[in-house]
Formats: structure tokens, sequence, C-alpha cells
């Protein structure tokens, strides 16, 4: 582990989810440290988007604890949406309003923090267009898109709106179920060089990936099969035969 | 689509006996007087008054029951009541309460509030304001919670508050129905204004009552022309806004920046705030007015007994006669009508003209122009309210069949099929669905609305209750208006089922 318990941004420990049949989780461990660029395998039904249903709270755990930023999930609303404010998710439909405008669906990242008097300005007027047009940048796109409504948009850029809106929320802790599993090689390669970029220290990331070949730019691999922790260390101890063990071992057909 | 005007051949037969033939010269009279209004100044300005009048009712009733079904509405949407407090328990209560606002027409709710308050114009507005607002708060619950909720969860994951999150997530995607839904009340409400008019509640409908009983035939045509001038721009308005704010936003990328259609929409709401208020001060509509209850007259020691003893069986059984043999005939009408005049361009027009007309015109009106030469009776009731409808599915029929593409039709006319079978298999055949489905929808609305021409219908509920209502019989309107309720809410579940069996089939 490269961080102690206190300090990192998602700490599970002993994690069970029950499941039919089988749990989908059983006793997971793992801990993002500050700036830590963490990819999860594992083949469909492994557990992968439980852990991360888990690892952003709307999945609470029927043993094991969760840990925010060393908190628990806070008791009062008011305490439990501040939390949630700082865990961002990139959900593989990207989610996006389709009825707004770029910038109106940039702010809505911001409704933790705003309340509703705002987010029903937000409907009428253009608001913190600078922040939007940075958060755009970021994601190599033109400001000129702001006021563009979502469904104009193709998917590439779609795609890259809702990572700007992550941006917007400005999260410490990255959460992104196999962002890039309906994009071609090249811009899958590009989104992900993008969204790396962004897990710096505060920041942490946590990334289910299908396709070991886009492992070049994270810290750690975590390996999940059956709903267990089966390998957790450093990208380079990826070996043939662990992925062999990872994805070979599951009986076809099983859902994810 | 064609087979519900099968009901003609019956009543082709039945119909000869009913005639009278006491009064054909008055219809004669008034058919021509059609053409030859009066243009008496003094007509006219009484026929205005009473025009304004009318649509100041609407407008209020319009306005309230918009305020109500919102408020109602979100009340009893699921999804509202499982973003906010993680159960729809609320949501399913607050939707049963609602079916029995809705399921009472507003005519009766007009003359009940009228016996509790007396003759003020708010009891109209209020009359309009009340079943209105039920069913706006049912067609918008259903809206909300058909909308997808996952950009909703995803707001609600990022630790957006409820209200917010609701409100950006859901907001957006639900004011087009919502313009387009409320738009289509705005007429309604129009036409329920002029026929609580011709039930004595005031407004151009008394008026067209009383220039008709009295036979001033001309004068009765200048309000009808006046009102159908109103209500053609008021449908001419309400489509030219629907249009300039329903378009997809991404043809009009080039025009128009962030929330600009939001904040025309909200400064039109915010318009309509301070006219109401004028409307009502010129109207004299006085809430305070509303508390002053009259006396019931022997409520509590009801006669039960002679209200058991009601004819039941023939009362329910008048009433379905008449909505089934209604519905059929403004089901079947209105395509056959499109097909008999298909291969003449102008006639179309005419119809468009004839189906205005039996939308504005109040079915008892209608009723008490057959009257004339028929005896009353279900058929006659049954005339009267098809008629009407009529004009409200023909004109839907039209829109559509304009709406769809018309390269099938012109193939098949191409090929030499000859104009009325291009348009019945080019044109109808797509839409026969849709269009059977809104029928099954009608034929609940005419169940509903079976009470207006209970004048002359003589068997049904609807004409028991008139009676009852003017005798003061509190047990036994009671009684009626829970039957009405009940029968209309079975009516409700039956449309619903074969709407959807309609609509899934397709």
């Amino acid at each position: 582990m490269a961080a102690g318990p206190a300090t990192a941004v998602l700490a599970l420990r002993g994690v069970r989810v029950a499941g039919r049949g089988r749990p989908r989780l059983e006793d997971v461990n793992l801990s993002l440290a500050p700036g830590e660029r963490v990819a999860l395998l594992g083949a469909s039904g492994a557990g992968k988007s439980t852990l991360l249903a888990v690892a952003n709270g709307l999945l609470a755990p029927a043993a094991g604890t969760v840990l925010w930023e060393g908190q628990p999930p806070a008791r009062s609303r008011r305490g439990r949406r501040r939390q949630q404010a700082r865990i961002g998710t990139l959900w593989q439909d990207l989610r996006l309003i389709e009825e707004l405008t770029v910038q109106q669906n940039l702010n809505a990242a911001r409704l933790a923090r705003w309340g509703w008097p705002r987010a029903l300005l937000n409907l009428l007027l253009p608001l913190d267009t600078d922040a939007c047009a940075a958060a755009l940048r970021a994601m190599d796109l033109d400001p000129a898109l702001l006021e563009q409504p979502v469904t104009a948009l193709s998917g590439g850029q779609r795609q890259r709106v809702a990572m700007a809106r992550l941006l917007r929320q400005e999260p410490t802790l990255l959460l992104a179920d196999e962002p890039l599993a309906s994009l071609d090689p090249r811009l899958a390669g590009e989104l992900l060089a993008l969204l790396l970029a962004q897990a710096v220290a505060p920041r942490a990331l946590l990334l289910s990936l299908h396709r070991p070949d886009l492992l070049d730019g994270f810290d750690r691999a975590v390996g999940l099969r059956d709903g267990r922790v089966l390998f957790d260390g450093p990208v380079g101890q990826v070996s043939e035969a662990l992925l062999a063990d990872l994805y070979g071992g599951t009986p076809p057909g099983v859902a994810p | 689509m064609l087979l519900p005007a099968l009901v003609l051949v019956p009543l082709a037969v039945l119909l000869p006996p009913l005639v009278h033939g006491g009064g054909w010269e008055l219809i004669g009279s008034f058919a021509l007087a059609a053409v030859t209004p009066s243009l008496d100044p003094v007509v006219l300005a009484s026929l205005v008054k009473g025009l304004g009048v009318t649509v100041g009712m609407a407008l209020l009733g319009w306005a309230g029951s918009l305020v109500l079904g919102l408020l109602l509405g979100a009340c009893s949407s699921r999804t509202v009541w499982r973003t906010l407090t993680g159960s729809t328990m609320p949501a399913e209560l607050i939707r049963r309460l609602l079916a029995l606002p809705r399921a009472i027409h507003e005519l009766i709710w007009g003359l009940l509030l009228l016996q509790l308050v007396g003759l003020q114009p708010a009891v109209a507005v209020l009359a309009i304001a009340l079943p209105f607002g039920a069913l706006v708060a049912r067609v918008l619950s259903d809206l909300l919670d058909a909308l997808p909720t996952t950009g909703l969860e995803a707001l609600r994951a990022a630790g957006a508050p409820a209200p917010a999150a609701l409100l950006t997530a859901l907001g957006p995607a639900l004011l087009p129905g919502v313009l387009s839904y409320g738009g289509y009340r705005l007429e309604c409400a129009l036409r329920s204004a002029t026929l609580l008019g011709v039930f004595g509640l005031g407004g151009l409908g008394t008026d067209l009552k009383l220039t008709l009983q009295s036979l001033e035939f001309h004068e009765l045509w200048s309000g009808l022309w006046l009102l159908l001038a109103v209500m053609l721009a008021l449908e001419a308005g309400i489509s030219l806004l629907r249009r300039r704010w329903l378009v997809p936003g991404r043809f009009v990328l080039a025009r128009r920046g962030v929330g600009e259609r939001s904040r025309e929409m909200l400064l039109a709401l915010a318009a309509l705030v301070p006219l109401c208020v004028l409307v009502g001060r010129a109207l004299g509509v006085d809430p305070a007015a509303l508390l002053n209850w009259q006396p019931l007259p022997g409520l509590g020691g009801g006669d039960w007994a002679a209200t058991w003893a009601l004819p039941w069986p023939r009362l329910v059984g008048g009433t379905l006669l008449l909505t089934a043999l209604a519905a059929c005939l403004a089901v079947g009408l209105a395509p056959l009508l499109l097909l008999l005049v298909a291969p003449v361009g102008w006639a179309r027009q005419g119809l468009r003209l004839l189906w205005a007309l039996g939308r504005l015109w109040p079915p008892p009106l209608t009723a008490l122009l057959l009257l004339f030469v028929l005896e009353p009776g279900v058929i006659t009731a049954a005339l009267a309210l098809g008629f009407h409808n009529l004009g409200v599915l023909g004109r839907l029929l039209l829109e559509s069949a304009d709406a769809t593409d018309p390269a099938a039709e012109e193939a098949l006319d191409c090929g030499g099929s000859g104009p009325r079978l291009a348009l019945l298999y080019g044109r109808f055949s797509a839409l026969a669905r849709p269009y059977l489905a809104y029928g099954a929808y009608r034929a609940d609305v005419i169940l509903r609305e079976s009470v207006v021409v209970g004048l002359v219908g003589a068997t049904g509920l609807g004409s028991q209750l008139l009676e009852s209502l003017s005798s003061f019989a509190w047990d036994q309107l009671l009684a009626l208006v829970a039957a009405y309720a009940l029968l209309t809410l079975a009516g409700e579940d039956l449309s619903d089922r074969a709407r959807h069996r309609w609509l899934r089939a397709g």
C-alpha cells in the first residue's frame, strides 16, 4: 500500500456485497492514496461495477467499511451531500441531461454546492462562463461549444463534455466504469490520457478497464475475479499469466 | 377505422320516427341566418361583453388549473417522492384521491358550486379550475414518471440536493409536454366556459342560449361567429407559440443562447399573473365571497329510500348507450367525411369550418336546435354530443394526416387508385392505431360529458342529475354524482387498457 488509511482518498476494508448465489464482492481491501491512478481489471461479472458502486456510495456493503478521506458515510443529509460532491463518477452512459446546453450540463455538477435558487438560474442564464470554458479547454474542446445543446454534439465530444462536467465538480476521487468501452482505439487512448492528466494529488483515480493494453499511464492495477481481489500491485507486474488467470477463469455466460 | 361509422345504419333506421316535423322552417331560418348575422351595434356590444366574460372566465379557470395541476402533478409523481423521501406511497395515495375531482365534469362542479355559494363569477372559474387541475396533474405526473432518470441519478450521486436535481434533470424535459398540453387545456377551457354560460353561469353562453330560445337566430349567429373568430385565433396563437418554443434546439442554434427560450416562457408566465389579476378585477371575482356558503337544504336527513328507488339500471344503461352512440358517431364520421370530400380540394376547407363550428358549439345548444325537429331522447342527445366531438376528432385527424408522409399516398394516386382509396390506404392505414387510441380516450371524455346533454337525454344519469339538482334533492344528487364518478373511473380504466393495447400492437 502506498499510503496509510488516514490519508487515503478511498479505503475499503473487508467489504462484502451479497448477491444471488455467491457474493458479488467478498473481503475486498483497497486503498487509494492522493495522486494515485489505479486500473481495475477483470472479466465481465467479476465485480468491477459493484466495487465502483460501493466506492461512490450508491451501494452500501453488507459487511466491511468504506472510508472517504478517512471518513465513514456521513449521517446528516448535508454532510452526506458534501461527501458525495467530492466523489466524481464518469458513467458509462455519460448521463448528460439531453435537453440542456453544454454549459448548463457543466454547471449541473455544481448543484451540490449551489442549492435550488442558482439551479433555477442556471436554466435561465449562462452562469460561470469562464470556469466552464476552462473545463472544456482542459478536455481539448472549443469553448464555443458552450452554447450548443448536448444533442448536437458528436459521440467523442459528448464523452469529453461528460469528463469536463466531472472536472467542474472538483472531486477528490475520480471513478469511471469502463468509460472507453464503446470508443475506437485511438480516441480511447486520447481520452484516457486526458483523464489521467487530471488525476494529480490530492486527486485519485479508479477506473475499470476491459483492455489491458491501455495500462501504461496507471500506477497500480487491481485484478478482480469472482468478487475477490486476485492481484494488487504495480502495473509493471501485470503478466500474461495473470491476465489469463483473470479473464480465462470465468465460466462463460456470467452476466456483469 | 371506419367500422364505428356502421352506427349510422341503426341511426338511419331509428331517426325517421323521431322526426316530428314541427320546426323545419325554424331550422331553415336558422341556417339562413348564418349568412345574415345581426350587425346591430347594441347587439354586438352586448355579445362582445359576454364574450369578454367568457374568455375571462376561461383564462382564470385555466390559469388556476395550471397552478393546481403543476403542484398536484409534482405531488402525485412517483419519481418526485422517490427522490425526496425514498418511498412512492404518498404519490399513489394522492393519485387515487385526485381521481374523484377528475371524474366529475366541470358542469356538475359548476352547478354544485352554484347551489353552494350562489351565482358569482368565481363559480365558473373554480368549476373549470378544479377538474382541469386534477386532469393536468394526472397528465403531468404520467409525463414525469415516464422520463428517464439516469441524469437525475447522476446528479444525486454527485451530491446535488433533491429539489435542485429534480429541477435541472427533469424540468427541461418536462417543459414541452407541459406547454403542449397546457395550450390544449386553454382551448378546452374556452369551450367549457361557453358551456357553463349555457347553464346560466354568465358570459356568452348565456346570451347564446337566450337568443336561441327567443328564436333570434341573427343575433345567435353574430355571437357564434364572434366566438369562432376568438377560438380560431386562440388555436392559431397556441400553435404558433408551440412551434416557436418546442422546435428542437439544434435548428435554432445560431440565433438563441443559453436559456433564452426559458426566459421567454418565464416572461410570458410573469405577464400572465397581472393579466389574471386585471381580468379577475374586471369580472368582479371575489374569492372572499366563496366562503359565504348558503345553508344546505335538508342535508343529513336524506330520503335514501327514494334515492335507492331511482331506476338505476335504466339510468346507467341510458348513459352508456348515449356514450357509445356519440363516440361511434364522432370516431367513425371524421375519417368517412374526409374520404368523401377527398376528391374536392375546397371541400376540405368546408369540412374544417364545419368541425370548427362543432368544436365551439356547446352540445346542449345543438340539442336544443335538434329539438325543433326531433323528439327528445337518447338519439337526439347522442347526435348533439357526437357533433361536438366530431369537431375535436376531425381536427386531430386532419392535422395528423397533414403531418404524415405523403409519399405513400402519392404513389397510390399515381397508380390510378383514385384519390379516396389513395387517402385510405396511403395515410389512414398509418394513422389508424393512434387515431383509434385517441378515440378510446375521447369515449372516456364523452362519458363524462354526457351530463351536458341531460336536458334532452331523458333517460340517462345526466338528465336525472339535472332534475335532482333543480329540486334540491341532495341525497339523490350525491348518489348520482357518485355513480357518475364510478362510471367515469371504470371507463377511464377501460379506455386506458384499450389504448395501451392498440398502441402496443402498433
